[in-house]
């Protein structure tokens, strides 16, 4: 009876202080670094994976041809512009000739010249092919001296190498003259084959280098993409292969094509393995030459071998493992990593076999001491 | 005996409860202080321990990459991959951008990793949902605290980029979100201006006489070309191999007389000392002034207490209670008050710690401390409450 | 008999020093027998406060002699080393109001003084009880003292007074806020008291109800007194 009252009042006050102390303590072991760290968990499947290479290319055309001058000059005229179809051996444009017809004139001149002087050489021959003869019969007769005969045999010779002379001083007319010809030949742009005018480098009246492209012409049916691949991640990478391309004008649509060839020569400095990959069908319309095109090449699918995503897979001290669930608790367990494919699932070779549950989202940094909470979704990390 | 100070905080409760709820705050409010400088230390640590490294390689006579700009060539890391102890050397870059998310910009800190498997330097060490970067372009790991989710899209500079994981608590020493591309994308970003510029800086290089010679064409295409590459990145991370020790390291490339080497522990002092330094002073006067005045506050109050108790008190006094129990009282009043406000502080701060914008980390020590500060800075306050106990006259309960 | 009792002989009080002393007791004479309850009766500034402060210990007299019981208390100086304890074991207090320690309840204001003297708390409060059911206030026991009424309090704190056993209650204007019916009803109880537990009991008053109960009334004027025998009436209204 008597002790009731002291009873109330220490109910009271305990009734105040122990929520109030359960609370405290609560928020010191959930919260903070003594909280425990929550995971998810997923357990290691058997599975054949298709790896993927994945590259970012450009659209090119497989032949580009540069047409221009061989010699320096002025651009005439151009008969086409960017975008006209060309047939094979098709007059483009012309250079501006100069002095070259009046070079032909001259030459034409040279070479009437020169056959004059054929002409001139020959008559002369044949007139001392006469004498000569005449004084060898002379000298059957006695009526000339042998100095004399031998004069005329001299003279014969001589003639007859003038002669040679002559014919060849044609000749190089002739060749120089086939040379302007042929230099004039050149002053016409002519399409090699059918194609497209992809670029009009320069317009009429400016002057060009030898060498220099006036028109650039391109097969628009022989486009392929030019694709650069990280040379870590393109092993495998061989002709033949079959890819998706999607351009970047045509997000979500991929084109079916196939890796025409792997470059002999990678780039050194970006460290890229180029390669080329042609559509299996032409898409119409055409895609423009420069365009990007995203490439992804699929690599025939691998045995099956125990797999994981890939953000299970953490590095501690060097070396590369998961963190495995056994008996509730977490230890590291070291792997040696196969293929990935490009959905993030990457193959387990040595250190884990289907059915392990390992650890794939934590919501802090694991340590084998740390206390887990396995959850199905990290709280705030939304899908 | 009964515990006097027990009894009379009983009896006027609502009193103490409301002091204490108040000091509470005023407490809470100052260990959440201590929280955002320790949260601001743990974000420089975190961001050291996920970079994964045991030395950052950087321009020489930088403190970079965190606390100054640095620029190496990017292929300088092959000769550091082939120096004894180093078993993985890796580029990374990093920028600070404001990345457009519905209609508001959010600041992050894009960082490019090399490309490689899950572990190389630079690499999200965990992930909280989706996958690690798989392809070599247009992939990205978001930080949970952009706000982005998992397949979401993100505009950097002129590429879309898919967001195929999540990550929590990666963040740069400044507390901006951190967004993993792929090197190369990243480099890109880092250099590549909007379309106008690079036109106008193409049209600078055409007029430019040296590079567009007639007698050399394809000189201009090839200086153009060479303008719009960036070969260069902030830092190389360097992982060795296990045993070897950093500092050998680190003396070993420091010899490559244009590079500067920082281990873990000097980053982690650059970061410390000098990006958080400034911080820490400001939060260290903030502390101070909340200490002064939550003494000046239990002070008041045990003395106001004290003093509508002076008649209780001369009377105790006078039927024989020794100064010592009377003293005591009042002690125990003020470290009740104090016991009262450290809990309510600690849960509330505990509580709307998570709501600050930047990471607020509450440590038990500081706790401990704090509690111990608490009591200590309660025990002074009352003295002067005890003071005026003490010279109360017992003689005054006679006489009326 | 030993420890019971109280004797004052020649107490004198001065304030101050040189010019402006005053002298507010100047040889005081008293005694009180165990079981007894006198008056001391005098007006304002006569120096019946000093005379009770004297009386309490809380003032140290300048010379004279007190003696509680057999036990010389002082005589030209303190005789005993801890005041304190003397108070608390030795002398009872009553005031005008009955300054009730306002957080504690009313059987542990009551028993806080044994407390203090080393008692356990069981006992302590199980002695309280005793007492304030002898003050009929036991059924109060429980209770805050703001709940109770001004009568109740004034006996809880008679109970308070009484509960050390102390040979000597000052009672300082007990009834001077009371009216004549309760005012005898607490000086019934007081004398009850004073029989029961043959404690001296000194009332100082000037409240002309409870004066003719008194047997004997000391006058105090002028820092002296004067003994005079009371009429010893009953304590009806």
């Amino acid at each position: 009876m008597k002790r009731l009252p002291l009873q109330r009042r220490t109910l009271a006050l305990l009734a105040i202080i122990v929520p109030l102390l359960a609370l405290f303590v609560f928020v010191a072991m959930r919260s903070g670094p003594l909280a425990p760290v929550t995971v998810t968990v997923a357990t290691v499947g058997e599975r054949s994976i298709a790896p993927g290479l994945f590259g970012v290319g450009v659209v090119e055309a497989r032949y580009t041809y540069k047409i221009g001058p061989t010699v320096a000059g002025r651009v005439k005229r151009l008969m086409v512009d960017v975008g006209d179809r060309v047939r094979a051996g098709q007059v483009m444009g012309e250079m501006d000739p100069v002095d070259l017809d009046d070079r032909l004139h001259a030459q034409d001149a040279t070479l009437e010249r020169a056959g004059a002087g054929l002409r001139e050489a020959e008559v002369q021959l044949l007139y001392a092919q006469t004498q000569a003869r005449r004084y060898e019969q002379l000298l059957v007769a006695r009526s000339t001296s042998e100095e004399v005969v031998g004069a005329r045999q001299q003279e014969l010779q001589v003639f007859a190498a003038r002669r040679t002379a002559a014919a060849e001083d044609l000749a190089r007319a002739r060749a120089d003259r086939a040379a302007l010809l042929a230099l004039k030949g050149n002053l016409r742009l002519v399409a090699p084959v059918d194609g497209l005018v992809a670029a009009r480098d320069a317009d009429p009246g400016s002057t060009v280098v030898a060498g220099q492209a006036v028109v650039e012409l391109i097969d628009p049916q022989s486009l392929w993409i030019n694709v650069r691949f990280d040379q870590s991640s393109a092993q495998g990478l061989h002709a033949g292969l079959p890819a998706q391309v999607v351009l970047r004008s045509r997000a979500g649509q991929g084109l079916a094509s196939h890796v025409f060839r792997v470059e002999p020569r990678a780039d050194a400095v970006t460290e890229e393995t180029l390669a080329r990959v042609v559509f299996d069908a032409r898409p119409a319309p055409l895609p423009p030459v420069g365009e990007l095109a995203e490439v992804t090449v699929t690599l025939p699918a691998l045995a099956a071998l125990p797999v994981i995503p890939n953000a299970a897979v953490q590095r501690v001290d060097g070396k590369t493992g998961v963190w495995l669930l056994v008996k509730g608790s977490q230890r590291y367990a070291p792997v040696t990593l196969g293929a990935a494919d490009l959905d993030g699932d990457v193959q387990v070779r040595q250190g884990l076999r289907a059915g392990d549950r390992v650890v794939v989202y934590s919501a802090r940094t694991l340590t084998a001491g740390s206390r887990i909470t396995i959850v199905d979704r990290i709280p705030g990390a939304p899908r | 005996m009964i515990n006097l100070a027990g009894r009379d905080i009983l009896h006027a409760s609502g009193k103490f409860v409301f002091t204490g709820v108040g000091l509470g705050l005023l407490i809470g409010v100052t260990l959440t202080m201590a929280g955002v400088y320790r949260g601001m230390v743990a974000d420089g640590r975190a961001l050291l321990d996920n970079s994964g490294a045991e030395l950052w390689v950087v321009q020489k006579e930088t403190l970079g990459p965190y606390a100054e700009p640095s620029s190496l060539n990017d292929d300088i890391y092959r000769g550091i991959r082939a120096m004894p102890g180093v078993s993985e050397a890796a580029n990374v870059t990093y920028l600070t951008m404001q990345i457009r998310k519905g209609q508001q910009d959010v600041r992050t800190m894009v960082v490019g990793i090399a490309s490689g498997a899950a572990g190389t330097p630079g690499w999200p060490p965990y992930l909280v949902a989706g996958r690690q970067i798989t392809r070599s372009h247009y992939e990205a790991v978001a930080d949970m605290a952009t706000g982005f989710v998992v397949g979401d899209r993100l505009r950097l500079r002129r590429n879309l980029y898919t967001v195929v994981g999540l990550t929590r608590r990666m963040v740069s020493s400044g507390g901006d979100p951190m967004v993993f591309i792929p090197l190369r994308d990243a480099q890109e970003a880092q250099f590549l201006k909007d379309n106008d510029a690079i036109l106008q800086s193409r049209r600078r290089s055409a007029e430019n006489p040296a590079f567009n010679r007639a007698g050399v064409p394809g000189l201009l295409d090839a200086v153009v070309a060479s303008q719009d590459r960036n070969p260069y990145v902030n830092a190389v991370l360097v992982r060795l191999t296990p045993g070897y020790s950093p500092s050998v390291a680190a003396t070993a490339i420091r010899r490559w007389k244009r590079l500067n080497v920082y281990t873990r522990s000097q980053m982690e002092g650059i970061l410390v000392d000098k990006l958080i330094a400034m911080a820490s002073r400001q939060i260290g006067m903030f502390l101070v002034i909340l200490a002064i005045v939550s003494a000046a506050i239990v002070a008041f109050i045990i003395y106001t207490l004290t003093l509508g108790k002076i008649r209780e008190i001369a009377v105790l006094k006078l039927i024989g209670t020794r100064n010592s129990t009377i003293s005591g009282m009042i002690l125990q009043q003020a470290v009740g008050l104090g016991v009262i406000g450290f809990v309510i502080g600690k849960i509330a701060a505990t509580f709307w710690a998570p709501m600050f914008p930047k990471y607020v980390l509450l440590e038990p020590r500081d706790s401990v401390m704090g509690f111990v500060a608490v009591v200590m800075i309660c025990v002074l306050a009352s003295l002067i409450a005890i003071y005026a106990a003490l010279k109360v006259d017992p003689a005054e309960a006679i006489g009326g | 008999m030993a420890d019971k009792g109280v004797r004052i002989e020649g107490l004198k009080k001065r304030y101050g020093e040189g010019e402006t002393a005053v002298d507010a007791l100047k040889g005081v004479d008293m005694y009180v027998d165990p079981g007894e309850v006198v008056g001391l009766v005098g007006p304002s500034g006569s120096g019946k406060t000093t005379l009770l402060k004297c009386l309490g210990a809380v003032i140290e007299p300048t010379a004279g002699r007190m003696t509680l019981g057999n036990v010389v208390i002082y005589d030209g100086a303190w005789r005993i080393d801890d005041l304190r304890a003397l108070r608390r074991d030795k002398i009872g207090f009553v005031f005008q109001a009955p300054y009730l320690i306002p957080f504690l309840d009313v059987t542990d204001n009551v028993a806080l003084l044994p407390m203090l003297a080393g008692m356990a708390n069981g006992a302590a409060r199980a002695r309280a009880l005793q007492l304030l059911a002898a003050l009929d206030v036991a059924h109060r026991a429980t209770g805050m003292p703001a709940q109770l009424s001004g009568g109740e309090q004034q006996r809880v704190s008679i109970a308070r007074a009484l509960v050390n056993r102390p040979p000597v209650i000052l009672a300082d204007e007990p009834t001077a806020p009371l009216d004549s019916e309760r005012a005898l009803a607490v000086i019934r109880i007081l004398h009850e008291m004073a029989r029961q537990y043959e404690t001296a009991i000194i009332v100082v008053t000037h409240d002309e109800k409870i004066i003719p109960t008194f047997r004997r009334i000391y006058h105090i004027r002028d820092g002296k007194t004067h003994e005079e025998a009371g009429e010893g009436r009953g304590f009806d209204a």
